[in-house]
């Protein structure tokens, strides 16, 4: 093995005058305690202890005795006057200017860099009028993903959880002789349409958390939180204030504590305040259910709309609240880094899908699941002595009761029936639930007809599982070019709505009269602007205080009415 | 030169990207990371690499990593009042 040798010339740094008379100094004082002169290098030492490096001055107050702490006192009081309290910063600063000017005699640069791909593409991607454009226009892709691509899988698992496996289910009880009981309906009524209704989804969130992470691993994410910045900005907004409302995407809790990266306690606040009007994942599913039922044909255009408004309304009052209660905050300028495109890789595509579905997964074995199970225990409870417990027809159960009470409240927007209001009050637990419940309610008579069904063998459920499966996958493949407008096979005929869906639509219908769509997209504008879930207003509550939290439960609650008043009455007056 | 990294962010009047941010000063990317590095430690930046999730949503203990949706947050650099406090992280 050969070694090579390398001489350096002593570096021409120099520091100014007053500094280079203290470091000799000081390297004077050093150089004279054998115990640091031995292990440390004497001007270094020096810069180091002029610098404020306290780990090193306790080594060398160690090593070398009081002495050490003594000549820097000294040395330090005589640069006070020069310097103040900047004396590191003259040090760091003119170590800076040192590389550059070597730098500047080393390399010759060319006059305009030439620009990378990920700068050429950001000329499009952040310019000043294009920028949005493109942003929205992404969001829309993703949407159609979410609507057209995964709505084959919906259809397949919403069939086979209330076909063959609630038969199944029923079947094992009657087995074991617990048929036709209690269990049997806590079981069907309660877990599969509760936890089941919801589970569903599945395939809109993966597809929901697949577009989210090509456009994080890429880098686009960056670029959207930078153009929308520039928007925020020129509206006063702290621009800052969007970084957390892109997080609220997907969940509004990390977004209120994402709010941390905020400087100010007030603009912390205000952000925390309209980040729930971002529409998270956990909505996604009941606009899911209600758009397909009330307006299948533009299921993908509602829920863009649906998560622009909640954009849109989030700024507006972003605005107002500047002009107001939040006065006298300058927005503070900041940098941000945008880090070259990379080509996504399906590893790490696949494992933010796997994480963030699997976050869904344990939610609805715990907090969906304990809510579907009191929600059935409140449908089983007969009041006005109706049935007995669980025989009772639901309109006479305590459930019924309870959000009939709340009814009056919703009056006005078009959703006045007990199902409507009892999904928002159990919504406030997590907003997947106001699906479970919807499903609990108005899904009896469907369940009343897994029932009525010719039997089948297990051999042939699972043959038609694997067989509705293909047929999905399919028609989820037909569907990808749709995204961008092309379509290769005549549209399908619209299927007849099942039982669950016809009773929605007939609730809706009957409390809003005959104003169905009207009001089902009242009930989804209220649904994108009320209190997004329990856990969230705890985490405001951690981040703001109690004050706080009560201001955003109740202010969430009046813009969600206030917007749905306008989407139902504003629609009747223009004849809708 | 460390001053007119501050300076740059005083009279910013929108958000800047690290890059745009080097171009205008003339100063290699490196060394910039470095300057806002020193500022960071003398407390007058405040650097995050992306927003921290407090941890109590019920749902990050399926995530090694924790939170699932705080990747989304790209990192920023802001500029803190001489005398302020960086805010806690998550």
């Amino acid at each position: 093995m050969s070694a090579a040798s390398l001489h350096l010339s002593a570096p021409p740094l120099r520091y100014a005058p007053p500094i280079e008379a203290e470091l000799a100094y000081l390297a004077g004082v050093l150089a004279g305690i054998p115990a640091l002169a031995q292990v440390y290098p004497t001007r270094w030492l020096a810069i180091q202890l002029l610098e404020g490096d306290d780990m090193l001055l306790t080594e060398a107050e160690r090593l070398g005795g009081p002495a050490v702490s003594a000549a820097l006192e000294a040395s330090l009081a005589r640069l006070h006057p020069l310097y103040g309290d900047d004396l590191d910063v003259a040090l760091v600063d003119q170590r800076y200017r040192f590389v550059h000017s070597l730098v500047g005699t080393a390399l010759t640069r060319p006059a305009t860099p030439p620009l990378t791909l990920s700068d050429r593409i950001d000329q499009v991607v952040t310019h000043r009028w294009l920028g949005i454009p493109i942003f929205l226009a992404l969001m829309w892709v993703v949407f159609k993903l979410t609507t057209d691509v995964a709505g084959p899988f919906v259809d397949w698992i919403d069939t086979v959880l209330s076909g063959p496996v609630s038969s199944w289910i029923v079947s094992l009880l009657g087995a074991v002789g617990l048929g036709g009981g209690w269990l049997a309906s806590l079981l069907v009524d309660g877990v599969i349409a509760g936890v089941g209704g919801v589970l569903v989804f599945v395939p809109v969130l993966l597809a929901l958390y697949f577009a989210l992470a090509l456009l994080e691993d890429s880098g686009y994410m960056a670029r959207a939180a930078f153009v929308m910045d520039r928007l925020m900005h020129a509206l006063g907004l702290h621009g800052k204030s969007f970084l957390p409302m892109i997080v609220g995407f997907g969940c509004s809790v990390p977004a209120i504590y994402a709010t941390r990266t905020l400087d100010s306690r007030r603009d912390r606040i205000l952000t925390g305040l309209l980040v729930p009007f971002m529409s998270c994942s956990a909505r996604l599913p009941v606009y899911m259910l209600i758009a397909a039922i009330f307006f299948p044909a533009y299921a993908g255009q509602v829920i863009f709309g649906l998560y622009l408004t909640g954009i849109v309304v989030a700024i507006a009052i972003g605005v107002l609240l500047r002009r107001t209660m939040f006065r006298n905050q300058p927005p503070a300028p900041f940098v941000l880094e945008l880090p070259p495109y990379r080509l996504p890789t399906p590893r790490g595509v696949w494992r933010q899908m796997w994480e963030r579905t699997s976050s869904f997964l344990r939610k609805a074995w715990t907090i969906i699941l304990a809510t579907s199970i009191v929600v059935w225990l409140l449908l089983a409870i007969p009041l006005d002595g109706a049935g007995r417990f669980a025989e009772t027809p639901v309109e006479h159960s305590a459930f019924a009761a309870v959000s009939g009470a709340a009814t009056p409240v919703f009056a006005p927007l078009g959703f006045a029936s007990w199902q409507t209001s009892g999904a928002l009050l159990t919504g406030f637990v997590a907003k997947e639930v106001v699906v479970g419940t919807l499903v609990q309610t108005y899904g009896v008579a469907e369940a009343a007809t897994v029932e009525e069904t010719a039997p089948t063998t297990v051999g042939e459920d699972l043959r038609g599982i694997v067989t509705s499966f293909g047929t999905a996958t399919v028609d989820a493949l037909k569907a990808i070019p749709g995204i961008v407008g092309i379509t290769f096979s005549e549209a399908e005929e619209e299927e007849a709505p099942g039982g669950l869906a016809m009773a929605i639509q007939s609730g809706f219908t009957a409390s809003s009269g005959e104003h169905g769509a009207l009001a089902a997209l009242a009930f989804l504008v209220f649904v994108l602007l009320y209190t997004p879930c329990m856990t969230a207003v705890a985490a405001a509550r951690h981040e703001f205080g109690s004050r706080w939290m009560w201001v955003s439960i109740i202010g969430q609650f009046v813009v969600a009415w206030l917007a749905a008043l306008l989407v139902f009455q504003g629609g009747r007056l223009l004849g809708l | 030169m460390l001053h007119q990294v501050l300076q740059a962010f005083e009279t910013a009047t929108g958000p800047v990207s690290l890059d745009e941010l080097s171009r205008e000063l003339g100063i290699e990317r490196g060394a910039l990371e470095g300057m806002i590095a020193f500022w960071v430690r003398k407390g007058r930046l405040q650097d995050s690499a992306g927003p921290g999730c407090g941890g109590s949503c019920g749902s990050c203990g399926a995530a090694p990593g924790g939170c699932a949706f705080q990747h989304a947050g790209p990192r920023t650099i802001t500029l803190l009042e001489r005398g302020t406090n960086a805010p806690e992280s998550g």
